[in-house]
């Protein structure tokens, strides 16, 4: 049996699909204009990836609905006629969660891009779900306030998918995830009911639902809109560099600075690979000898940062920062972080392809891990370089490999595999803000048991009882599991080399 | 005192599942008045399981038994200088109504505090329990031991079970362990007073609240309004500063004013006490922060309690309709103590067949009855 199959839609729903596709293409027409019902080739193609461009599908069709109404009617349609809904914010996710599928609505929210209100009393925000991260800060700045969670893709990606994959950022230690900073969310129920999920509020009688949409990866319903909290800006800010000799020095000196009660608001590290890489991009001024270094910022009023700036100085010496650079200005503090924020891309010019991990383990083990992931890539002979959300725990290794060299992209892929394994082992788990999507599916077997996952069915098929909502994503079914359980890849060769592998 | 009882739990669950029968979930009882109980055919004593399995501060984590007293995890953490950031109230059995015999075991536990969801003083600027649960270890009502979440800050795997058992009161089953993100305390707490009317209260936490300053609480009582600041030295000293020009003052004298009012020890609170039967009832108010203070209190000064920068408003009042009308005007919602939780019938739906995925028996007799609403349904 083709676990992919399984994962996909039930059989009885697609033979319903086949008949019915014409009456859903005349209702949808009927409903919206010409241009935001997408059937041709060109018009589709766009829409066959998401972040994970190793993952492609043709749509059915897209459609391109610009208010709620339209999203329950096409919701209400979809479900008459067995066919599934895949939601699509800015496409900018890194799981796969947006493939489309063959007989599928691609429903693209990018048309409702309103900022409906600012409201600095209350500091809120409400808005569509197509809006940038970026554009809600940049709405609120006049009032100085701003919306917290950044995550990498803030220029493009947009809040209702940030909703649908509880979206982090490099500042989560102090701000939260996107579930700590949305106070409310319209939701249209795969029944194409609309439900008002908290508001203002701070909070709401019964189980917090609001939670649970949050990271449901657009399986649970759709979000068309979503009320923010905006906090003040900052003060000020200090970024410091800190390079150390070895990595456990610096995995030390983050546990001192917790364990001091310092929270920053960002800490991250590189491994030398990672500076390496990131220096000769974006010349940000990092010491290339070192073994790892930290990038921290710190927030708040101008009288408390001095104190704390001095706090954290001393603390990253006495762990054997040996170079620790401060940078005063916005321009000098921005050309620290550029160097982090172009890790990504950097490594993409010293290799063909590489394929971003997302495990989170306990900082404690980071050591340990690294080490394992060390040995994971001299088994595989592929290169990792390491970039690690250090105050959360969130640890991006990056697999590099060629995708032209047959076999590869699956040599990578089981490699990455391997490393989330590692995690999970250590404590953690496999995604700590990219979402499950379809790329960890398998890997979800590793950290979930077959009752922990059928109550994830049973959770789901109770709020989508049409299991058409973003249909094959997020949880492995057992089958799926099943057929891979206790696969362990010797030497890159997988077990069922028939099968689709993500 | 530490033990494990979970293997005994999933006996007891498993036996009603088989007979039909309904489990009243008890931690401490601290909240038993706060909600009609439904009735159950047993008690799940949840108290004795209990026991703190790791806390690592580096981490910021803690991980605990659901049984476990707040009072325990207060007083491990504070060795460590930390602390629950949303600080969950801790009842004096009995401070509500005085009424027919509590038999609360103590202050409240750990699975109490997540499964109903409440917050201190501080929920606008320090989270609610909610934003603390990392992970949860849950028996469903098949009797299933299942694992959720985890101890890391960041984790998207499988859906979002952990934070949906905040506010549930155990309808979709029981926490047997949980792991909370834990925060290290302030260095320094002030308190900053002033005389002023209640809507002149709100207009100055709406102004404040888009200032940069280390505020952690608010409250308007008997006619002043208290800020709380917390952070390192010089940042609360500079704030105090920036602050007198609202005539806000240090006020040393009240010190123990934040704990009275998360525990509900404040005199305020007692008041329910006092009050005979028939009189005011208590009411809880969530409401948009700025919205305007209600019309109909005769006596603000004495009849009502605003925290949360105005988000959260306690009133005494005898008229249901008036609040009713009020929290639909302003847009917020409201919950006499003692009685049932209004909950928007279209979410109450959804809660309802949730509950029904994690305890198709219906064994749990959790007092939001969205147990009952799934096996009619």
């Amino acid at each position: 049996m083709n676990t992919a199959a399984q994962q996909s839609i039930s059989a009885d729903n697609l033979a319903k699909q086949s008949s019915a596709h014409g009456a859903v293409l005349e209702r949808l027409r009927g409903m919206l204009p010409a241009a935001s019902v997408i059937t041709d080739a060109a018009g589709l193609r766009p829409y066959e990836t998401d972040g994970l461009t190793a993952i492609r599908e043709m749509p059915w069709v897209v459609v391109l609905p610009e208010t709620e109404a339209q999203v329950a009617e096409i919701v209400r349609c979809c479900a008459e006629h067995g066919v599934p809904i895949i939601p699509r914010g800015a496409g900018t996710g890194l799981s796969g969660g947006a493939r489309p599928h063959q007989q599928g609505v691609v429903l693209g929210l990018s048309k409702m891009s309103a900022i409906l209100e600012i409201d600095p009393e209350n500091r809120i925000a409400k808005v569509q779900p197509g809006v940038r991260n970026l554009a809600i800060t940049q709405a609120a700045q006049t009032h100085g306030l701003y919306y917290a969670p950044d995550p990498s893709s803030q220029i493009a990606c947009s809040i209702g998918g940030n909703v649908a994959e509880n979206a982090g950022g490099v500042h989560c230690l102090k701000y939260g995830l996107t579930v700590n900073n949305v106070l409310g969310a319209r939701v249209v129920m795969a029944s194409g009911e609309i439900v008002e999920l908290g508001g203002v509020l701070y909070d709401n009688p019964g189980p917090d639902l609001l939670a649970l949409i949050c990271g449901s990866e657009g399986m649970l319903g759709i979000v068309t809109q979503v009320t923010v909290a905006l906090l003040p800006e900052p003060e000020t800010k200090a970024v410091l560099l800190a390079a150390f000799s070895e990595v456990v020095q610096a995995g030390n000196a983050v546990a001192a600075i917790i364990s001091a009660g310092i929270i920053p608001a960002g800490m991250e590290m590189m491994d030398k690979m990672a500076v390496q890489a990131a220096e000769a991009f974006a010349k940000a001024g990092y010491p290339l000898d070192a073994e790892a270094i930290l990038i921290i910022e710190l927030d708040g009023a101008a009288a408390e940062l001095a104190t704390l700036n001095t706090q954290v100085t001393d603390i990253l010496r006495a762990y054997g920062a040996y170079q620790i650079d401060e940078a005063h200005d916005a321009t000098q503090q921005a050309r620290l972080w550029k160097g982090r924020k172009s890790a990504f891309p950097a490594i993409g010019r010293l290799s063909p392809d590489y394929l971003c991990m997302d495990g989170t383990i306990p900082r404690k083990a980071l050591p340990k891990v690294l080490t394992e992931i060390d040995t994971i890539s001299q088994t595989f002979g592929l290169a990792v370089a390491n970039v690690f959300h250090a105050a959360d725990g969130n640890l991006h290794p990056l697999v590099l490999f060629d995708a032209n060299v047959p076999g590869q992209t699956d040599h990578a892929m089981a490699m990455g595999a391997k490393i989330l394994e590692a995690c999970v082992a250590a404590g953690g788990t496999v995604t700590g803000e990219h979402g499950v999507g379809v790329e960890k599916l398998d890997t979800m077997c590793v950290q979930f048991s077959s009752e922990e996952l059928q109550q994830f069915f049973r959770l789901k098929a109770a709020v989508d009882p049409t299991e058409l909502l973003n249909p094959g994503k997020g949880i492995p079914t057992l089958t799926r599991c099943g057929e891979l359980g206790g696969m362990h890849v010797h030497k890159g060769r997988l077990p069922f080399p028939e099968l689709e592998r993500f | 005192m530490s033990a494990d009882y979970s293997a005994g739990f999933i006996e007891q669950i498993k036996a009603a599942a088989a007979h039909q029968q309904r489990l009243q979930i008890k931690g401490h009882g601290s909240k038993a008045e706060w909600l009609p109980l439904a009735s159950g055919d047993d008690l799940l004593e949840l108290s004795s399981h209990n026991g703190i399995l790791q806390y690592e501060p580096e981490e910021l984590v803690l991980t605990a038994r659901s049984g476990t007293s707040l009072a325990d995890i207060d007083a491990v953490l504070g060795e460590r200088q930390q602390m629950i950031a949303c600080e969950p109230p801790q009842l004096s059995p009995g401070n509500v109504s005085q009424a027919n015999g509590n038999d609360a075991l103590g202050s409240g536990t750990l699975g109490g505090a997540v499964a109903c969801g409440l917050s201190g003083p501080g929920r606008p600027w320090l989270g609610a329990i909610r934003d603390a649960v990392l992970g949860v270890e849950l028996i469903n009502g098949e009797g299933e031991y299942l694992k959720f979440g985890g101890k890391v800050m960041k984790n998207v795997a499988g859906y979002d079970v952990s934070r949906l058992q905040a506010g549930a009161w155990g309808a979709l089953g029981i926490m047997s362990v949980i792991s909370l993100r834990v925060q290290p305390c302030f260095a320094l707490e002030r308190t900053l007073s002033a005389e002023m009317s209640a809507p002149r209260a709100l207009a100055l936490c709406a102004t404040l609240g888009v200032r940069n300053l280390p505020i952690t609480g608010t409250a308007w009582i008997e006619g002043q309004l208290h800020l709380r600041l917390a952070g390192n030295d010089s940042g609360v000293a500079a704030a105090c500063v920036a602050l007198a020009e609202f005539g806000l003052q240090v006020n040393a004298d009240d010190e123990d004013l934040w704990r009275l009012l998360k525990n509900q020890n404040h005199g305020f609170f007692q008041k329910a006490a006092q009050r005979q039967s028939g009189a005011a009832k208590l009411w809880r108010l969530v409401t948009p922060s700025a919205a305007a203070m209600p019309n109909f209190l005769s006596d603000p000064n004495s009849d009502a309690l605003v925290l949360w920068a105005g988000g959260l408003r306690w009133i005494y009042h005898d008229d249901a309709q008036a609040v009713a009308d009020y929290c639909r005007q302003v847009g917020g919602w409201y919950w006499a103590i003692g009685e049932a939780m209004p909950i928007d019938p279209m979410q109450q739906q959804i809660m309802a067949h949730l509950a029904k995925a994690f305890d198709p028996h219906g064994v749990f007799a959790s007092p939001l009855n969205l147990n009952a609403a799934a096996g009619e349904a």
